[in-house]
């Protein structure tokens, strides 16, 4: 009894087994699975997990990454509206939005065709678009003229308008300008030019350099003399006080003018002579006619 | 029924039985084998979904092809045992991953061999300069249309698992990895240095706002990875930009910077005098305003000190004015002639006649022309 339970369990595990596998399917997380009946699609399955599907020929399936993909177009030559010429290139993440619209467009749902088709539309969009500014639009210092991001706008809406027209399948994730340049020739022209603005910087440091610091000792100069302007005329008005003050007391030399001069005259006489004077005396005159009143006293030659 | 027959019929029955026992214990012994290898197929089966989780990497357990756990909780990191059914109920996807991804952009530097880079790297020794730069060689673009070097790398983790994980492909195979995402941030670097070298001048980017320059890199690169929804954050402040003149133009742009460092001592220097004028000139003042103070204080107690000698004298000199006045003489002048330096008395003639005195008052004459003197 014991054996007959276990070889019936063993038989229902196995054959549970070839129903799951003939009936069921799982799918992976990022995939979407197109379920055909009788080779027509009729159902999108995008959960994770396992599902029940008819047996083949009923049902069949058809996988798909549902994963961003990315890639990037060539770096190309484009003509800009102001005549110059700008090499480009755009990175693009894309991804099957719609998997049944994708299927029959292309052969076996091959993501390798749709990026070459993809790749067809970028071309001419980015042709079309970038051919529309001029060099002005892609590098400016004034943020209100740069028009970088806009015209990664325009690229992504023109090929998303593309897809949509013909139903891909396909949708835009994000796009962006991974590179732009100029043609080999031309760089060489931006070199000399770049040479000729760094002579004339130099040019401008030396010349700079030496009028600023003229400048500032001129100005430090001027700003100096007018402070020992300043401080002369304090000094002025200081001692024009003074004599204002000092003139408070003049009216007491009133009571004798001449005593008052006479005290003067001797107080200048005090002030003017220093060691480094030389004074010639007549004889005749005091104190040194003293020696003439002596009967025999020194006479010339006295130094 | 004869007896060879009876024989026959009472022995046929034992060899049916002796036979249906061989096949009973022939059937018994392999269903014993059946069962034991059924319970070591179980067994080996439970033993395969035993696994570890290698160092440099992390594991993704798919149940059913759903990933199991929530965030972060997701990723399962190596230094312990994990058990998975078997497949095709799980799959275990082993991820190369580090705690901190980096990324380095592809499009702003020349091209350089792998021996180039080495010694580039290591020695700073740049590979030789054409006269151009060919497409293979990159550069960005700056706002005044000049050409420059910039490299961006960046330093970021994961934050969403689910969507760095599973959304971005590398390629056409099924493989999971962070190789999709990874080049979703460096096109986000690639772009952030071409854009904003766009609205950048070249001597803000080289010298005079280098550090400006890269934040605004580093902004641009976090608007990309959160509107791109890359399910990444860039560690902040580890987005490192280096950016160099073109290798044609580097003596040049080298003469600049020494013509400026020259500019800037030239004005440090005036500076520096222009301090000390105004220091001396402000100390200059400062002397002539005292002084006068000092005159204006020297004159007033002067003319006091006067008032009050002129006080005390005035009865004096008004008793004997000649008296007073010669006295007075003769007493400031034996001052004055104690102070001066020489003093000469001119004797008088026999006459009475003075002695006529010839000074030369001119200043003092010129040295004759020497080897010396020229």
């Amino acid at each position: 009894m014991n054996k007959k339970v276990i070889t019936v369990a063993i038989a229902l595990v196995l054959l549970g087994l070839f129903v799951v596998l003939l009936f069921g399917y799982q799918v992976r997380q990022s995939e979407a699975v197109v379920v055909s009946t009788f080779l027509k699609p009729t159902d999108t399955v995008t959960n994770a997990g396992p599902h029940f599907k008819w047996p083949w020929p009923i049902q069949s399936l058809n996988r798909f990454d549902q994963r961003v993909q990315t890639f990037e177009d060539k770096f190309s030559e484009n003509y800009l509206a102001d005549h110059s010429i700008l090499l480009a290139s755009v990175y693009v993440g894309w991804r099957i939005s719609d998997p049944q619209a994708f299927l029959p467009k292309f052969r076996g749902g091959s993501t390798a065709a749709a990026q070459i088709q993809l790749e067809n539309m970028l071309r001419s969009a980015k042709l079309a678009v970038i051919g529309g500014h001029n060099l002005g639009d892609f590098v400016n210092a004034d943020p209100s003229q740069l028009k970088f991001n806009d015209i990664e706008k325009e690229i992504q809406e023109s090929v998303e308008k593309e897809l949509a027209k013909n139903n891909y399948g396909i949708s835009i994730e994000f796009l962006g300008i991974k590179r732009i340049g100029l043609p080999e020739n031309v760089t060489q022209s931006v070199f000399e030019r770049m040479k000729a603005e760094r002579n004339q910087y130099i040019t401008e440091a030396q010349y700079q350099g030496e009028a600023e610091a003229t400048k500032i000792k001129a100005a430090a100069d001027r700003v100096a003399a007018d402070v020992i302007a300043n401080a002369e005329a304090d000094a002025t008005r200081i001692e024009g006080a003074g004599v204002a003050e000092a003139a408070k007391t003049l009216s007491v030399f009133q009571a004798n003018p001449d005593l008052a001069v006479f005290q003067l005259e001797l107080d200048a006489l005090k002030n003017s002579m220093n060691q480094k004077t030389t004074v010639f005396f007549d004889e005749t005159k005091p104190p040194f006619d003293v020696f003439r009143r002596f009967p025999t006293g020194p006479s010339s030659g006295t130094k | 029924m004869s007896d060879h027959d009876h024989l026959d019929d009472t022995h046929a029955p034992e060899t049916q039985d002796s036979g249906s026992q061989a096949l009973s214990e022939a059937l018994h012994s392999s269903f014993v084998i059946v069962q034991v290898a059924m319970v070591a197929l179980v067994f080996i089966i439970l033993g395969l979904g035993v696994f570890r989780v290698h160092p440099g990497e992390k594991a993704v357990v798919l149940h059913f092809g759903r990933p199991l756990g929530e965030g972060r909780e997701m990723l399962k990191s190596p230094g312990s045992l994990y058990w998975s059914y078997p497949y095709p109920i799980d799959e275990v996807v082993r991820i190369p991953i580090a705690e901190i991804q980096q990324v380095t952009s592809s499009v702003g530097w020349y091209a350089m061999t792998h021996q180039e880079e080495v010694a580039f790297d290591s020695l700073g020794v740049e590979p030789p300069a054409a006269g151009s730069l060919n497409p293979r060689d990159g550069y960005v673009f700056t706002a005044d249309r000049n050409i420059i070097h910039t490299r961006a790398t960046v330093s970021y983790h994961i934050e969403d698992p689910l969507t760095a994980i599973f959304h971005f492909a590398s390629g056409t195979n099924q493989e999971f990895n962070l190789a999709g995402v990874s080049n979703a941030v460096q096109n986000a670097a690639n772009n952030a240095l071409v854009s904003t070298a766009a609205r950048y001048n070249v001597d803000d980017i080289l010298t005079r706002d280098p550090a400006g320059f890269q934040a605004a890199v580093e902004r641009r690169i976090n608007e990309l990875v959160e509107s791109e929804q890359l399910g990444v954050v860039i560690d902040p402040g580890q987005c490192q930009v280096r950016s160099e003149a073109p290798r044609q133009l580097k003596d040049i742009f080298a003469e600049v910077t020494k013509a400026r460092q020259k500019r800037e001592t030239l004005i440090s220097d005036a500076l520096g005098q222009q301090k000390r004028i105004l220091s001396e000139a402000g100390a200059n003042a400062s002397s002539i305003t005292n002084a006068a103070e000092s005159a204006r204080v020297r004159y007033v107690t002067a003319i006091e000190s006067d008032a009050e000698a002129f006080t005390k004298l005035l009865p004096q000199y008004e008793t004997n004015p000649k008296l007073f006045c010669e006295l007075e003489l003769t007493k400031t002048m034996s001052v004055v002639l104690t102070n001066v330096g020489e003093k000469k008395i001119l004797p008088t003639r026999a006459g009475g006649k003075s002695v006529e005195l010839r000074l030369m008052l001119n200043n003092e004459p010129p040295q004759p022309k020497s080897a010396a003197n020229p």
